[in-house]
């Protein structure tokens, strides 16, 4: 079998092309809909403790965060699905243990600090997710959770820099950036 | 030279074959995924898939996920092989241009 070199050029382009759209694909792997989704429940809750009082915020806050499971589990499930991996069900129960053991020396890490406001406690629990977060990128090759660490950093400005409008910051800034990148992520990537 | 390997060549299964090999040794991907993502129809990824398998440079694997039918597609160790060496081929004929 003979081709000419612009053919093997012409393959050659194609299989870059596929290996490129292919390797985004799994990187993406679903991320910019989590993203979308926790954006939009940081923007109403955020939005809603800087401007609402009392016990409408925590069930703004309780309503949202249900909505977000109820949409992002049958996502997960779905993306899981695209591509298996041999070592899959091993990931999931480290990512399963990860989490848990996060959210029990976030518990702790409170209890303990005993914090004397909102913001704190809110800070607190941020900083606990973004750990998870970059550990999951670092130790298990996830290339799509990167975005940990501008959501931090934005979140640590408007904690020491911004405190009176702290919720402000974090429904405008973090939860609209988390939208504005999940859509960025899913149009652009 | 090694020759060019006639059953990868064909431009779709040239293009599954980038795909399957970009992932990891072992993994295994989706058919409506696969299809999604190179822009074919069914019948036409059905087609090229049974050449290939037939090759024995892919593997497929057919699941039942909540009861519903799953095929999964991955890329064997000679596919691979004889793939990286029809990539090979390419890059010495466009170094004669």
């Amino acid at each position: 079998m003979d081709i000419s070199p612009n053919e093997a050029e012409e393959a050659l382009a194609a299989i870059q092309s596929v290996s490129q759209k292919t390797r985004r694909s799994i990187a993406n792997s679903g991320a910019y809909i989590f993203l979308i989704i926790t954006g939009i429940i940081w923007l109403v809750g955020f939005l809603a403790t800087q401007f609402l009082a009392g016990e409408i915020v925590a069930f703004i806050w309780i309503g949202m965060s249900i909505l977000g499971s109820a949409l992002s589990i049958p996502l997960g499930n779905r993306m899981s699905r695209r591509v298996r991996s041999p070592s899959t069900a091993t990931y999931a129960k480290r990512i399963g243990t990860l989490w848990l053991l996060l959210v029990f020396y976030c518990i702790a890490t409170i209890a303990i600090a005993r914090p004397t406001d909102g913001k704190q406690v809110t800070m607190f629990i941020i900083l606990f997710i973004m750990i998870g977060q970059l550990a999951m990128g670092l130790l298990l090759s996830f290339s799509s959770v990167w975005w940990a660490l501008p959501i931090t950093a934005l979140a640590l400005v408007g904690y020491f820099l911004v405190p009176n409008i702290f919720y402000l910051w974090m429904a405008i800034l973090v939860g609209g950036g988390m939208i504005l990148l999940g859509l960025y992520i899913h149009l652009r990537w | 030279m090694a020759e060019l390997n006639e059953t990868i060549h064909q431009p779709v299964r040239l293009r599954i074959m980038a795909a399957l090999v970009t992932l990891e040794p072992g993994n295994e991907v989706d058919f409506t995924y696969l299809r999604d993502l190179l822009e074919v129809t069914d019948g036409n990824l059905g087609a090229h898939l049974r050449k290939l398998e037939e090759a024995g440079y892919i593997a497929v694997t057919k699941i039942f996920v909540e009861r519903k039918p799953h095929t999964y597609v991955s890329a064997t160790t000679e596919g691979r092989r004889s793939f990286q060496e029809h990539v090979a081929t390419l890059e010495a004929i466009l170094k004669r241009k």
